[in-house]
């Protein structure tokens, strides 16, 4: 991890949370949101947001606090700044956006055992500047709803036919109903972490390749 | 017993933060009683409006407090006509023996003891399977102007009228079950229930002779 005052790359470090060291796809972290609400694409986008919204908040406040806590009790004042944070969460869905509420209920007060935005207070906020770390939870979060967003898309095409409420397939389509219940979301999962892993293995591969002719035009020069 | 300036240091943060957190949520919780009350009331009203049959009064207005033992009381909200005259009543019934827990029934009953509606106001059953009970029109209509009499109150796999559904059997057995209950539990109170009506009626009246 680069030390305090070099201000990172803005594009590497939102890269790096939103696709290459993405909470699901890389860390596999905020698994319990991840297979309980995205049954549906709706669902889990927006518990995508209200998670992004804590990672914001959280990346925000612990970056400009990171000087005066002492490291012997740096986990217990996280842990309370994000516990409150997400209570601020609950209860403005709860007033704003009362029928969401009713469907995620349990899963938003779990946002605060959710590892991936205590990870990134620990790892991230709590040695960089406060842009950096906003943009560090931006790319985190947006990542993590894009995960979110996609398996809960898969499992509502898959298991219903429907996506964000709308009939894709028509009424003939007969629901794989694997796809709704838990295991669903798991098989589901495999299938988008080896696609993942695949451009990811293209990127990496077109990244050598480049590598490589440079060295040749390198070699050729001398 | 003295501490060192790190340990002061160690207490005086978490004090702070602990401080300003809870400041922090005591005024955001002062901010959105207000919007969540209404929003509670928002929804309820939407859903009394599905279950209750044309009416002229404010049946969240009227609500009263039905005794269902010395701690327990049923919240019924009746529905007036022009008159004043009930029409229909609607409470919530609790099933306890869903897929995955509590079913909370929201009932509307006529007077003259038909179901004039349901709406299911919560659950957590299985999303695309047990949450027909929501989603599926159909089927909550079917409830719509059965009696204790008119209707075999099971689902057709227990040999009785209602549908369950593909995959999902629990759920909608507990539902009928539950409004079948509160049929009975209508049939048994309908009289009491008539004059807590005109004791608040009365009540009421009283209040507006104050000056």
């Amino acid at each position: 991890m680069p030390s305090n005052n070099d201000s990172l790359n803005k594009q590497e470090i939102f890269q790096d949370g939103f696709w290459f060291n993405n909470a699901i796809f890389a860390q596999l972290l905020g698994m319990c949101p991840l297979l309980g609400v995205t049954t549906t694409a709706e669902n889990g986008f927006w518990m995508g947001l209200a998670t992004l919204a804590v990672l914001l908040c959280s990346n925000l406040i612990v970056s400009l606090v990171r000087g005066f806590i002492p490291d012997e009790v740096r986990i217990p004042a996280y842990i309370v700044i994000i516990a409150s944070l997400v209570t601020v969460v609950e209860l403005a869905m709860n007033a704003w956006m009362h029928d969401m509420y009713l469907i995620l209920g349990l899963f938003i007060p779990l946002i605060v055992v959710n590892c991936a935005i205590l990870g990134r207070a620990e790892a991230f906020a709590s040695k960089n500047n406060v842009v950096d770390s906003v943009v560090d939870a931006l790319g985190m979060g947006l990542g993590f709803t894009f995960a979110l967003l996609l398996l809960g898309g898969v499992r509502e095409l898959l298991g219903q036919g429907e996506l964000f409420g709308f009939d894709v397939f028509g009424a003939s389509y007969p629901d794989v109903l694997l796809f709704i219940l838990p295991p669903g979301a798991f098989i589901a999962l495999g299938f988008i972490l080896a696609g993942v892993n695949l451009v990811n293995m293209k990127l990496q591969a077109k990244k050598d390749a480049v590598i490589i002719v440079e060295k040749q035009a390198g070699s050729e020069s001398v | 017993m003295s501490f060192d300036k790190a340990q002061q240091k160690i207490a005086l943060t978490l004090f702070v933060v602990g401080l300003v957190s809870a400041t922090l949520l005591a005024l955001v919780d002062k901010w959105t009683a207000g919007p969540i009350a209404e929003a509670q009331r928002q929804a309820l009203h939407q859903s009394l409006l599905q279950v209750l049959p044309e009416h002229a009064n404010d049946p969240l207005q009227d609500m009263f407090l039905f005794p269902m033992s010395k701690q327990e009381s049923l919240k019924v909200f009746p529905a007036k006509d022009k008159k004043g005259d009930v029409v229909a009543y609607a409470w919530q019934q609790v099933a306890p023996d869903g897929y995955s827990g509590t079913i909370k029934v929201l009932m509307g009953v006529r007077v003259s003891g038909e179901v004039a509606a349901i709406r299911v106001v919560f659950h957590k059953e299985t999303p695309g399977l047990g949450d027909g009970i929501v989603k599926n029109t159909a089927w909550l209509n079917s409830f719509i102007d059965k009696t204790l009499s008119n209707a075999k109150w099971l689902v057709k796999k227990d040999g009785g009228d209602f549908d369950q559904f593909t995959g999902a059997t629990i759920t909608p057995r507990a539902v009928v079950k539950a409004v079948h209950q509160g049929l009975i539990f209508y049939k048994n109170n309908q009289v009491d229930m008539l004059k807590r009506v005109y004791a608040e009626a009365l009540n009421k009246d009283k209040e507006g002779d104050k000056p």
